[in-house]
């Protein structure tokens, strides 16, 4: 190269060096630049700006720490960046609503976020370190942040049990339950016992061909606001799900149903003087709907009544809707069935009722005549007799569509795993998920609605039936199932699972029998087991005096006289009401009772009078206890206290109630010794029919 | 000449491949700072609220309650709703027997005007403490200081007219 054009190279070389140098300089800047501009600076900058304003900045600035801050737990396995954006997560002053996000403080909760971290309950990728990363489903993150809607969700991972704190979620487990998820679906920490339908081995003798061709079109009614009928069906709020059937499955599903009969085992027959004994049709009637009444059907069987314009159901929800129960069963079934409800459903529910023929005859009577809907089958199409091909096809259909699930019939096999496993459903991954053509938004929450709300929107082969929940409760259900996320990979979690607890009270004996035949733990609880709709009964003996009992089971008085739901009369025998309370009397007893230590016959009637005057002036207890007729309506009538209640009980109890049965509504007050001594000594005295009791002992 | 060809590939060599490296560098560059947007929720207060409670004076609405006033919810409606409500769980209130007649928990016309702190004494240590009516009792043995302020949270929340927290540092609410 000559060197006169050395220099030209090396200058234009130079040159473009220069430019290079200076772009790679730029580009080497732009990291740090980034960097510098990263959101949780931006977010720590705004931090400090408002925590100098606040009132308390200097406390605030004091607990400030620049930088990214973590929570770090080994051995929950917790590396949550959160609190570098989330600065005032701990600040107690910060809780206001007005305090803009993400600074505000967290609400007080059994698990402080310092010793828990986050992601633990809320989901989300704890590491990141910005808005999207940690919030939101990314490529590389699929498990998003879970909307506080559904947090409960989060306290069901660990938590099997109910806990008060988390009504959603209960709430959700209980419909899981009610709607007998598990006969086709595995489900999670659901270990309660199933609620099965009805047992169909024998509905030809109870319901005709017409009525179950109904059914299997449409179970529910539907009103509109104005109580016009919208969908015409048989109940309001029926536990049967909606099948989509195709032409000629419903015909050939209820001719196999119709077919399945043989004799009732109980009788149905009624001695034909007690219906020639009544003067006249509608006495019989009445005094039908009195014993109908009388006896509580409506504790457990709703009636839909119009009130003020709107048709609303009345009465439980633990056996069927009853108000069309008359155009339903056929007259025979409904006799055999009152009489013993087990000879013909072995787990049925339903207390064995003594019934006389005279009640037993007016009570079906009136069911069956005044509880009717003329119009009910007149939409179903002339059947005529099932053949054999159609009895064929539908006992095919009947495993087919899942129907074994939840109903047994005698001499056709279950079926194990009918529909897909969702132990860990709520724990699942989008690229888990199966959208198809569904519009709906891609996300784990937005699936298990529209699963639930129209199963067909996600998978059109879905054999799943049609559920109709209200919001709430698809909000309770979305929980209950988003808290079902498998065996924790997390092995500092799984230590620390809170098992469900399932009590068995099962009395043997003489008890044992009254107790299952009267179905005592439908309504009441017994050492943890049964239901809450009753008083709780575990302490009963150290309560109720024994010839009370006998009396009260016999026929039961009002103790609360605003409740539409009340005990039963079961017309109990002299004998089995003396069996029930003798085993309260010697079981059921408290050990913060002691008969003992209070013997009514030193109660005075000085006493009793000052007992009068705190009862009626300082404490003003008429305000929600009756006696007579005057009082009000919260807690029990004491109109007859002296005999009902055992005067240890009633010392121990104003002492402290939550000792005793421990959600009571009643208040934990302030007496003194002197005071309790003498209110005792005054409630003692309150006696209606001067019976019972010999006053010594406390007892 | 040969050595002038070699010159001119070299030059151009070097020119093409710094144009190369700085393009690469900042299609890199670029393509990480762009990142994907993806559209959030439409917040939906809905959407953050622990549980919901109807507006008692128009059912339709809904009054989304956080954690604590979700608490003093499930206290309300064991101990309170009896006397504090026109309808209780189990039918008919008690409301209509008593005279004075109790506030119902909704009043904000009355209630908005009480303290936190006033509302709290008279809950912990009943009606006849504070001047008022013996019927109300006690509270301060049955529940905790945190139950007590979750009722009151409750109460706040769902307040016809609305509440509004005094401007004031400090709020009771530390619960700490």
């Amino acid at each position: 190269m000559p060197a006169e054009h050395r220099g030209d190279v090396s200058n234009r070389l130079r040159v473009i060096y220069t430019i290079l140098t200076v772009v790679f300089v730029g580009v080497l800047a732009i990291s740090p630049i980034r960097d510098h501009y990263a959101q949780w600076k931006q977010y720590q900058k705004k931090y400090v700006k408002l925590a100098s304003a606040r009132a308390n900045s200097k406390a605030l600035m004091g607990d400030f720490q620049g930088g990214i801050n973590q929570i770090w737990l080994p051995k929950l396995k917790v590396t949550d960046r959160c609190t570098t954006c989330h600065l005032g997560i701990s600040e107690p002053s910060l809780l206001a609503e007005s305090v803009p996000q993400p600074f505000r403080a967290h609400q007080m909760i059994p698990h402080p976020p310092e010793a828990w971290g986050c992601v633990v309950c809320h989901r989300g990728q704890g590491l990141a370190t910005n808005v999207q990363e940690a919030h939101d489903t990314t490529v590389a993150w699929e498990r998003p942040i879970l909307p506080v809607r559904y947090i409960q969700a989060s306290c069901g991972v660990c938590h099997k049990n109910n806990l008060p704190e988390t009504p959603k979620l209960d709430r959700g487990r209980e419909l899981l339950v009610k709607y007998n998820c598990e006969g086709c679906h595995h489900l999670q920490g659901i270990q309660g016992p199933a609620m099965l339908g009805p047992d169909l081995s024998n509905i030809g003798a109870e319901v005709t061909r017409a009525w179950i061709y109904k059914w299997l079109k449409q179970p529910r009614t539907v009103l509109d606001k104005s109580g016009n009928v919208v969908t015409d069906g048989y109940e309001m709020n029926p536990r049967m799900p909606q099948f989509r059937f195709k032409k000629g499955e419903i015909r050939d599903l209820s001719a196999y149903l119709s077919s399945l009969k043989s004799p009732l085992k109980e009788s149905s027959k009624i001695d034909p003087r007690v219906a020639a004994d009544w003067p006249n049709q509608s006495a019989m009637l009445s005094y039908g709907e009195f014993r109908f009444r009388q006896m509580f059907c409506t504790d457990c069987h709703s009636l839909a009544v119009v009130r003020a314009g709107m048709t609303e159901l009345i009465g439980g929800d633990i056996g069927p809707e009853l108000t069309k129960i008359g155009s339903k069963v056929n007259r025979d079934w409904l006799i055999s069935w009152l009489r013993d409800p087990q000879a013909y459903l072995p787990h049925a529910v339903m207390p064995r009722y003594t019934w006389s023929d005279k009640d037993l005859y007016a009570v079906s009577q009136y069911m069956l005549s005044e509880l009717t809907d003329p119009d009910l089958l007149s939409d179903v199409p002339k059947l005529g007799p099932a053949t054999a091909s159609e009895i064929k096809n539908g006992r095919l259909l009947f495993v087919a569509k899942g129907c074994r699930s939840c109903h047994f019939i005698r001499g056709v096999p279950a079926q194990k795993d009918f529909g897909p496993d969702l132990t860990d459903e709520g724990g699942k991954t989008l690229s888990e998920l199966f959208f198809a053509q569904a519009k709906i938004p891609h996300t784990l929450i937005a699936y298990i609605r529209a699963k639930i709300t129209d199963p067909v929107s996600v998978n059109p082969a879905a054999r799943m039936p049609q559920f109709h929940f209200d919001s709430a409760d698809m909000d309770a259900i979305t929980t209950a199932l988003l808290s079902m996320t498998g065996t924790p990979t997390n092995p500092g979690l799984a230590s620390l699972i809170v098992p469900a607890r399932h009590p068995k009270f099962d009395p043997a004996g003489k008890f044992g029998k009254l107790f299952n035949r009267y179905k005592c733990f439908d309504c009441h609880m017994f050492n943890g087991f049964g239901a809450t709709l009753a008083p709780n009964l575990s302490y009963e003996g150290s309560r109720s005096r024994r010839q009370w009992l006998i009396d009260f089971l016999k026929d039961p008085v009002t103790l609360r006289p605003t409740l539409t739901i009340r005990m039963p009369q079961f017309n109990m025998s002299e004998k089995d009401a003396e069996t029930i309370a003798d085993y309260l009397d010697m079981v059921m007893q408290s050990p913060q009772v002691d008969f003992s230590t209070v013997n009514a016959k030193d109660f005075t009637p000085a006493m009793a009078s000052l007992g009068k005057q705190l009862y009626e002036v300082k404490y003003e207890c008429q305000s929600c206890h009756t006696i007579g007729a005057s009082g009000g309506y919260v807690g029990p009538a004491l109109t007859n206290v002296g005999n009902w209640m055992n005067a240890a009980w009633i010392e121990a109890w104003l002492k402290d109630p939550q000792k005793l049965v421990p959600d009571t509504i009643e208040p934990h007050r302030e007496f003194t010794d002197k005071e309790i001594t003498a209110l005792t000594a005054y409630l003692v005295t309150l006696r209606q029919r001067g019976k019972a009791g010999d006053g010594g002992a406390g007892r | 000449m040969r050595r002038g060809n070699i010159k001119v590939e070299y030059r151009r060599m070097v020119f093409r491949n710094s144009i190369i490296i700085v393009l690469l560098t900042l299609v890199g560059i670029g393509s990480s700072a762009c990142r994907k947007k993806v559209a959030r929720a439409a917040n939906d207060p809905l959407n953050q609220a622990y549980a919901t409670e109807p507006n008692w004076n128009d059912p339709d609405k809904v009054i989304p309650l956080n954690y604590q006033e979700t608490q003093g919810q499930r206290v309300f409606y064991q101990y309170c709703v009896w006397c504090h409500a026109d309808s209780s769980p189990a039918g008919p209130s008690n409301r209509a027997n008593l005279t004075p007649s109790p506030a119902l928990m909704n009043d904000g016309a009355k209630l908005n005007g009480l303290s936190d702190e006033y509302l709290r004494n008279i809950i912990t240590l009943g009606g006849s403490a504070m001047g008022k009516s013996p019927m109300m009792p006690a509270f301060g043995k049955t529940l905790s200081q945190q139950e007590i302020r979750a009722v009151i949270a409750f109460t706040r929340a769902i307040a016809d007219p609305p509440y509004k927290r005094p401007a004031r540092a400090g709020s009771q609410y530390s619960a700490r």
